[in-house]
């Protein structure tokens, strides 16, 4: 048997709110997914005014942060150094437009976060980084709670 | 010119809000979809456990109540069943005719869709219902 880690739906609010905070009013309207590792959807929410594009590519952002494991931006990179195109994974729904974000704990994909909306793929994805440090930060606060009370002395 | 109304996040939170506080023990996981007027997601949802498979029926549901304007069991009543018709007819793979999807109107227009999957299919419309409810719509 195997088991994975996966992310879940109490934490994926949490990182869409963290977004939406950190996006404010000052973009245009936003939309945020959060799926996960296989790439299903957990949580999507998105603000007043946003389009139908922006529903859609916040969902294939995040679909392909967790479906392939790279953030949109690097694969990017990565396929043009590859000399292939999105084309060659005869899948609809990857995208390399900027605002897609690999969630990980434990060396393992545990979902990803896409972020559509603002007009510009670049703080699509600073906006998406905001919601991976949400999610990073859970993670701190959980080990907080398991560490060792103990003071660590100096040796 | 003319004006679409459609739900905005706001309403769509409070459906959220109002259906998590009606869950019981007794529930399976859900998958909860509000979409606007023309079946664009507004709002996903879906809780530790449930299926992929729910949120794509559910958002089916919701896609087809805002894109027809009617209640998906009442499509299938009126529509399918009565007509002796089948869901090709409408050439749309997003038309279900699964019970669970609501209209949302406000003043007779309709403004979007709401709609649950997870539990029996009747379970699943009255879920919905309270969603609806909550959104204090005219």
């Amino acid at each position: 048997m195997i088991t994975e880690l996966v992310i879940g739906h109490a934490d994926a609010r949490l990182v869409a709110q963290a977004i939406l905070d950190a996006a404010g009013t000052k973009n245009k309207p936003i939309a945020v997914a959060v799926v996960d590792n296989r790439g299903d959807v957990v949580y999507f929410t998105r603000q007043d005014g946003t389009s139908a594009v922006d529903v859609r590519n916040a969902e294939r952002k995040a679909y392909t942060a967790a479906f392939i494991g790279r953030d949109t931006a690097l694969w990017r990179q990565q396929i043009a150094h590859d000399g292939r195109t999105v084309a060659d994974w005869s899948d609809a729904n990857t995208t390399t437009l900027h605002g897609g974000w690999t969630l990980r704990r434990q060396s393992q994909v545990i979902g990803g976060i896409g972020v559509a909306g603002t007009g510009d793929e670049d703080r699509d994805e600073q906006l998406a980084l905001k919601g991976a440090e949400a999610a990073a930060q859970l993670s701190v606060d959980e080990w907080l709670t398991k560490r060792d009370p103990r003071i660590i002395r100096d040796r | 010119m003319f004006q679409r109304e459609s739900i905005g996040i706001e309403e769509a939170e409070k459906a959220r809000d109002a259906i998590l506080g009606a869950l019981t023990n007794t529930d399976n996981p859900i998958a909860l979809v509000i979409a606007d007027d023309r079946g664009v997601p507004v709002l996903l949802y879906r809780e530790d456990g449930a299926p992929a498979r729910m949120l794509r029926r559910a958002r089916a549901k919701a896609y087809t109540s805002a894109n027809l304007g009617a209640n998906t069991v009442d499509f299938r009543d009126n529509e399918i069943k009565a007509k002796n018709r089948t869901l090709n007819d409408w050439g749309d793979p997003m038309i279900t005719s699964l019970q669970g999807g609501i209209a949302i109107r406000n003043n007779g227009n309709v403004v979007g869709g709401i709609s649950m999957s997870g539990n029996t299919t009747i379970r699943d419309e009255a879920l919905a219902q309270i969603g609806l409810d909550a959104m204090g719509l005219k």
